[in-house]
């Protein structure tokens, strides 16, 4: 029943996807939705939908059957897209090479060899392995189906399905409230200011998906939300308003940039081990201080989830900041000194000629800010965590990489550690695709 | 004309490339592998293998076609100044003693490093000769096999195939004190050579236990709380009462204590272990009476999961009068008391008065061979382990660190010189493994995947001290955590 289900979903999404309003179109997308189902699932041996294997793994047979629909779908509209408009436009987007149609390969082969060698096929390893039973070290391998990922979500599959998709049905609800709504409306002006809450509301479902006994997925979830979000949005924050300050006409700025910039030559686990020193409650300076000079204990951050979250928060945003001043001092430089004197001039103040000038300029770099904190935030903190908490106290600062690290070398439960990995590619690249939707035709990159 | 000026341009850059690669590579080598006489490649070798096992690994093969030196490779699992010292002096006396062979130790920091490491290893198909593992370990390296099927490991005492002096070094493996062999012993023969192995001892600030009015360190859970209660009254006594780290090893001893198997099977010894108990009476009870002690405030917890380090640090700067600990630092903890001014004192771990005491286990290490080397190479490695542990170097050792004397004979050298009067702290760890029943509680479980299984058991103990849950609840779902270890451990390997 759930491979039908799993090859209804793929046709309908595949002809979705391919977009094209004809009968013919929507065969073809049909076929190619079966053909990127029956592609996973195949590669897979349909082995989810057996009789004793549990229901969440045939849910998530569906999902990605539905998945690789509409990559197929979608991927084939795409490449079909840029083909008519290569034909329609008048720019030159073909060409040849006098030299030889080879000459651009092998000008390419040494990105394309990195690329194949370094990243796809450990990619591919990756998600193969995911599906695995095996130890580090051993090379005895047993097929897992889509065990390892399913033991990360709750057994219950009728709300595996429903919470997300609610979620998702609630946000395109109140897009289309907007949509239809009168410009000007209560309704309108209503809808428009939940609409970035979406996303929450999102997120807060997924946090119920994940296993909650104890062991289970959801804290890593919750710690890697927290964690993250507050690295990244404190980060940007505090980075911004120093760059602003640092920007102007001050005695010894340069000084002030130098000094603020520092932080960023150092390493993560360097960062760890300075925050280590300042806040340890047995060795460390403010508990000397707090001791010595006003007699009380100084908390242990080690054994108090809030505590050890922020000093994680703190290290890595300590570090990032020098980073993000960097660049939003460059982008600074670049938002017309005419526009703002012009609007002071109009009588804007202040915070209005910062809302209205300076933020718009700074556009595509925030954007660009956004990703990379992100990626730092979801990859490089590892090591800040390594050396300051190693996921303490009972695993409230274990996020998503330090435990993929922790199941997949440390207790060598490689297929565990790989389907993990997966699930925080996963994460990335929606985060990532969210935000390009988000950003679209709102960043302006200042060319016509 | 043009294209092929282009292509022969193209070549010569490449070719230039991958010249400059070798040469860059090479120099190092060549500069470095006519070094002085004593231990030859041993120096560079420390140098690099930190960093870089396989370009060490290189270094290694090169150096074995360039003189006929076999190389021996040891990795090791100590780090700190006086174990590694230790070990490295040891091994230039071997390679001073035996000119045909070249030690060469490298140091991992921690038990699981060296684990992973070889493992790593294994999966390039280059391991050293000779490995460090913990006791947890043990039931992983015997199941262990490349990707041939082989196993990774040999058993020493098959290769030592009842010879008593191999390359002119005694062989004392058959020497080895009882509850070391009892723990390492499968199938009726030692398949690793015992080397560092301890016991649970406690040690006590005498001096803030007789200002409290306690003459004798306490020997039980009672007495504990009733000296807790007597050192909580004095006016200017330490912040807490006791500590120790949160390491599975404690648990695991404490079921020893109770009688309590960790596994079935009897622990896994008489077949292998299909299930792992961590909800027993015994082992409920422990961690209950550990919970409360934290919840009175007499037990401190630092926050950090196997946190040596700190809690013998809280001990040495007398923020705490007790310290449950391994005795293998007994040397370094009664030295760093007499240097901070107060009286240490060492006694067995303290345990449920309502249980019959049964006995306390080891923990510590072995070494492993690897399979398959030559009989050159394994006489090597087989040599060196026995003049490591020789009389001599095992007292000298026991001295050094306060881990036991490995085998009878050293345990008499030892009391021949005098040592244990003159120094009665270090003699603690011995007596309480003696004091021990033979019972498989007592020896101590033989189990697939024991070192996630105890992650497991931390993370439990760590979640009930931190965030006040409920001991039975938690355990129990940490039984089910590790019951699910065990079983895809026993599918991979069970078969």
């Amino acid at each position: 029943m759930a491979l039908i289900a799993s090859f209804l979903v793929a046709i309908a999404i595949g002809a979705f996807s391919f977009g094209s309003r004809t009968m013919r179109g929507g065969a073809v997308g049909a076929a190619l939705g079966v053909l990127g189902a029956s592609l996973i699932l195949g590669s897979l041996r349909f082995c989810m939908f057996g009789s004793e294997v549990e229901s969440t793994q045939a849910v998530l047979g569906v999902v990605l059957a539905g998945a690789f629909a509409w990559m197929f779908g979608a991927g084939a509209k795409a490449v079909l897209g840029q083909k008519s408009a290569d034909l329609g436009s008048g720019d030159i987007r073909t060409g040849s090479f006098k030299l030889g149609w080879y000459w651009p390969w092998i000008l390419l082969s040494p990105t394309l060899v990195i690329l194949v060698f370094f990243l796809y096929l450990p990619a591919y390893q990756t998600f193969t392995l995911s599906t695995k039973l095996t130890r580090l070290g051993t090379p005895i391998v047993r097929d897992r189906c889509l065990q390892n990922f399913s033991e990360l979500l709750i057994t219950s599959p009728a709300l595996l399905v429903m919470l997300p998709l609610t979620s998702v049905a609630v946000i395109w609800g109140v897009g289309l409230w907007h949509r239809r709504s009168e410009p000007g409306s209560a309704a309108h002006g209503f809808t428009r200011v939940i609409r970035p809450f979406g996303i929450l509301l999102f997120l807060f479902s997924l946090y119920f998906i994940f296993e909650s006994e104890n062991g289970g997925y959801q804290l890593i979830y919750l710690n890697t939300l927290i964690i993250s979000s507050s690295i990244v949005i404190l980060s940007m924050v505090i980075g911004l308003g120093l760059a602003y300050l640092t920007f102007g006409h001050v005695r010894g700025i340069t000084v002030y940039r130098t000094l603020l910039i520092w932080p960023y030559a150092i390493s993560p686990p360097v960062a760890g081990i300075l925050f280590f020193m300042m806040f340890d409650a047995t060795g460390g300076i403010f508990a000397a201080v707090a001791d010595n000079w006003f007699g009380f204990n100084f908390p242990n951050y080690s054994t108090n989830a809030t505590l050890a979250r922020l000093a994680i928060i703190l290290a890595s945003v300590w570090k990032l900041i020098g980073y993000n001043l960097l660049f939003f001092l460059a982008g600074l430089q670049t938002v017309p000194r005419e526009q703002i004197e012009a609007a002071a001039i109009d009588g804007a103040n202040s915070l209005q000629r910062f809302r209205r000038i300076v933020m718009p300029a700074l556009g595509p770099i925030a954007f660009f800010l956004l990703i990379t904190n992100l990626t730092f935030s979801f990859f490089d903190v590892y090591g800040t965590i390594d050396f300051l908490t190693k996921g303490a106290p009972a695993g409230a600062t274990s996020v998503s990489i330090y435990e993929i690290i922790r199941v997949g070398i440390e207790t060598g439960q490689l297929g565990r550690g790989a389907a993990q990995s997966v699930v925080l590619f996963l994460a990335v690249i929606g985060l990532t695709a969210w935000q390009f939707r988000q950003s679209e035709g709102k960043i302006s990159y200042g060319s016509a | 004309m043009k294209k092929l000026l282009a292509l022969l341009f193209a070549m010569a850059l490449v070719a230039a490339a991958c010249s400059s690669e070798e040469e860059s590579a090479g120099t190092p080598d060549s500069t470095e592998a006519p070094a002085d006489g004593e231990g030859d490649a041993m120096d560079d070798e420390e140098g690099d293998a930190m960093d870089d096992e396989e370009g060490e690994a290189m270094d290694d093969e090169e150096g074995e076609a360039m003189d006929d030196v076999i190389e021996i490779e040891m990795w090791i699992a100590f780090s700190d100044d006086a174990r590694l010292n230790f070990t490295q002096d040891r091994a230039a006396e071997f390679n001073a003693r035996q000119s045909g062979y070249n030690v060469v130790v490298t140091p991992f920091d921690s038990y699981n490093t060296v684990f992973e490491q070889t493992a790593l290893a294994i999966e390039d198909g280059s391991p050293p000769e000779i490995i460090h593992f913990f006791e947890a370990a043990t039931q992983d390296a015997l199941d262990a096999i490349d990707s041939n099927g082989d196993p990774i490991f040999k058993s020493v005492t098959e290769a030592v195939a009842g010879r008593t002096e191999i390359l002119g070094e005694p062989v004392v493996l058959g020497d080895v004190v009882s509850a070391a062999s009892k723990y390492y012993t499968i199938n009726d023969e030692l398949f690793s050579m015992p080397w560092n192995t301890s016991s649970t001892t406690m040690f006590s600030n005498m001096d803030i236990l007789s200002a409290a009015g306690i003459t004798e360190p306490p020997t039980t859970w009672e007495g504990v709380e009733a000296a807790c209660t007597a050192i909580a009254a004095l006016a200017d006594g330490p912040d807490n009462c006791i500590t120790w780290p949160n390491h599975g090893w404690f648990f695991e001893q404490s079921l020893g204590q109770a009688g309590a198997d960790l596994a079935n099977n009897d622990n896994g010894r008489s077949a292998r272990a299909t299930e792992v108990i961590l909800n027993s009476e015994a082992a409920i009870d422990y961690v209950q009476w550990w919970s409360d002690l934290e919840d009175s405030g007499a037990y401190v917890y630092t926050g950090t999961q196997r946190d040596w380090g700190g809690t013998a640090a809280a001990f040495n700067s007398q923020n705490v009068a007790m310290l449950v600990y391994s005795s293998s630092d007994t040397t370094v903890i009664t030295d760093d008391a007499t240097a901070n001014g107060f009286d240490v004192r060492t006694s067995f771990m303290p345990y449920n008065q309502d249980r019959p005491y049964v006995g306390n286990l080891i923990g510590g290490a072995t070494l492993w061979m690897t399979n398959g080397l030559s009989p050159e190479e394994e006489d090597g490695a087989l040599a060196f382990m026995n003049f490591f542990s020789n009389p001599e170097n095992a007292a000298s050792w026991h001295k050094v660190t306060g881990y036991i004397p490995i085998t009878n004979e050293a345990t008499a050298l030892l009391e021949s010189e005098g040592w244990y009067d003159e120094s009665p702290n270090s003699a603690v760890a011995s007596e309480q493994l003696d004091a021990a029943a033979d019972t498989p509680a007592s020896t101590g479980a033989l189990l697939g995947n024991f070192v996630a299984i105890r992650d497991v058991v931390t993370l439990a103990i760590e979640d009930i001290l931190v965030n006040d849950v409920d001991v039975d609840v938690r355990m129990e779902s940490a039984q089910k955590e590790a019951q699910g270890l065990l079983d895809d451990y026993n599918e991979l390997f069970g078969g």
